[in-house]
């Protein structure tokens, strides 16, 4: 059999000499002819030295190794590892991915080698649109897309407050105004903005210029002329419903 | 108190109404009072229904909690009330105006009082039943209230849990030190000293107990030293503390969850990595305790702050209110989080 190259790429230093010291063992003539210390490196490397095999950690700065080995289609064949990660291994299991978990064992990995040496004959690679089907599942777990904190001035810095912390949002001109059990601060972003990037299961749009978060609502009530009144949880200050926002309450 | 209205509670009134009213015919005939059970029965019908009505339609204007208007409300709706129903009785009953007040005023008035006196009891009824409904209302509220409360405690301590044994930390430390016994055996044991140091301090100690600042910082330290590891050159950090501060009471597991935050969403994902700054000072009423970074800082994407609301909730439960969590852009780049603890605190709530 022709030589064989490969890389591997790892962001922590002892774990790719770990591996390294593996490979001699299960296949002393395999080549590694270079280690990348994040996404960036290992990209580089195979653009480089056009390895057959790369070996990917998952978890890595700049670029992870999911979205290393979809820049390079085809190039080389892939094999991730990766410490711990439930979904990512179901996944590969399912998709029939190459993977190794740290600390990769003499015997799993003389068993990835067994089945890479057959692979290599046949040429067969990881389809681009599995992999890309993997980044796109994975990085849904990466949790919700809503708004979780905004920005304030404070002073001369900028402070964050989380919105689950934020009583209401109030239009103010043209920036919104934020206020928590601590006080009032200012976003600068118009409420209709920010309206769209909160969850709208929390944060209920009851006027054009008023977001409440539901959980501080004590109760809703219409006024002598019909209209409907917000009273908050220990705030003395009630807010308006416009009409078209009364059906978020049709179910209270 | 509130009295709220609907078309249902509305004829329900009526209704209960008409059978006191109906009571009532009954009792005055009994004693011999008025024109016979049929007059009787026309009058307290008409007379106690127009008032009900009267009373509920006030209801449309005076709301809310306000004792003095319903009093008001009452003191112009009862006699109006009877007045009218008086009338409208008379007129089923076939009686004349002129008849009425010319032949016979004493009687009229006789029942206006007899149906000022018997709407106040039942309007003193309905008060009542509308008191113990919702009391009970609100009893159920509070138990909902303690349920949700105990819940959320039992939340928060098996998130605690999970947070003191990440599995990917575990793994990647095991895989590091194993590798490290090859390579490089004393550095290899001096890491599994600090994972073991790690894993006593932040499970052996149970949540109820306090430990002292001193030992939570060694906690971190060793944390901090299994990433410096693993990391190598890519983090730097220091710890400062003032010595005096070291046997400060503390609650535990407050500390590395900042520490953790600043590792994975600030200095892990970046490039070149960056420093950990960690500093306690003490103020006139609170401690003051900082954990800064120079990594990626906040953007709208990244996952920064995913575990401090964690850790918001705990020093909700443990200081009730009187600790502060502040999240700050750092600068040139990165995060400071920085935890403001009062000095006094109630046992108790840290008790739970």
């Amino acid at each position: 059999m022709k030589e064989v190259k490969a890389i591997i790429a790892d962001d922590e230093g002892p774990l790719r000499q770990f591996l390294r010291a593996r490979l001699a063992e299960v296949w002393p003539e395999l080549i590694v002819s270079g280690e990348a210390k994040n996404g960036k490196e290992a990209l580089d490397l195979i653009h480089r030295h056009r390895p057959h095999i790369a070996f990917l950690d998952i978890k890595m700065p700049g670029l992870t190794g999911m979205e290393v080995a979809e820049k390079i289609p085809g190039a080389c064949r892939v094999v991730f590892v990766t410490a711990y990660d439930e979904y990512a291994v179901e996944a590969f299991e399912r998709e029939a991915v190459d993977y190794l978990l740290k600390p990769v064992s003499s015997e799993r990995l003389a068993r990835t080698v067994k089945r890479l040496k057959e692979r290599l004959e046949t040429g067969a690679n990881v389809p681009a649109e599995i992999l890309h089907r993997l980044i796109t599942r994975l990085s849904e777990d990466e949790g919700s897309r809503h708004l979780r904190y905004v920005r304030v001035q404070h002073g001369d810095g900028v402070r964050l407050i989380p919105v689950d912390e934020v009583i209401y949002f109030k239009a103010d001109d043209k920036y919104t105004l934020v206020i928590t059990k601590e006080g009032e601060s200012l976003v600068r972003k118009p409420i209709k903005e920010l309206a769209e990037e909160l969850d709208p299961e929390k944060f209920w749009q009851i006027h054009r210029g008023t977001v409440v978060n539901a959980r501080f609502i004590a109760r809703v009530s219409r006024s002598l002329t019909g209209k409907g009144v917000v009273k908050l949880q220990n705030r003395p200050e009630t807010l308006s419903v416009s009409n078209r926002y009364m059906h978020l309450f049709k179910q209270m | 108190m509130e009295f709220r209205l609907n078309n249902k509670r509305f004829l329900g009134s009526l209704a209960l109404t008409a059978v006191f009213n109906t009571i009532i015919a009954l009792f005055l005939t009994h004693l011999g009072f008025g024109g016979g059970l049929r007059i009787n029965f026309i009058f307290s019908q008409s007379i106690g229904l127009c008032m009900c009505s009267f009373i509920l339609a006030g209801h449309y204007f005076v709301r809310g909690p306000s004792i003095p208007g319903h009093v008001i409300l009452l003191l112009i709706t009862m006699p109006a009330g009877a007045t009218v129903g008086a009338f409208i009785g008379a007129q089923i009953a076939g009686f004349s105006f002129s008849e009425i007040l010319s032949g016979r005023p004493a009687f009229f008035i006789q029942m206006l009082f007899i149906g000022i006196l018997f709407g106040t009891m039942i309007t003193y009824f309905f008060f009542s039943r509308e008191r113990i409904s919702q009391t009970e209302a609100q009893l159920q509220d509070e138990q909902i209230k303690s349920l949700t409360l105990e819940k959320k405690t039992l939340q928060t301590h098996l998130r605690l849990l999970q947070a003191q044994i990440e599995p990917h930390f575990l793994f990647n430390t095991l895989s590091n030190v194993l590798s490290l016994l090859e390579s490089d055996p004393t550095k290899g044991k001096a890491m599994l000293m600090d994972l073991t140091r790690y894993l006593r301090s932040s499970l052996s100690r149970t949540r109820d107990k306090m430990n002292t600042l001193g030992q939570e910082m060694d906690l971190v330290r060793a944390y901090l030293e299994i990433y410096r590891v693993r990391m190598g050159e890519r983090l730097r950090y220091t710890i400062e503390v003032p010595g005096e501060l070291r046997d400060v009471s503390f609650p535990p597991m407050l500390v590395q969850p900042l520490v953790e935050n600043a590792l994975k969403h600030g200095l892990e994902p970046r490039v070149e990595g960056g420093d950990i700054f960690v500093k306690v000072e003490e103020d006139t009423d609170c401690y003051r305790l900082s954990v800064a970074d120079t990594g990626l800082g906040f953007s709208e994407d990244s996952g920064a702050g995913i575990g401090l609301a964690n850790v918001r909730e705990r020093l909700e439960a443990l200081f009730n209110g009187k600790a502060r969590l502040i999240l700050e852009e750092n600068q040139p780049s990165g995060l400071k989080v920085t935890m403001e603890i009062p000095h006094e605190r109630s046992e108790g709530h840290y008790s739970r």
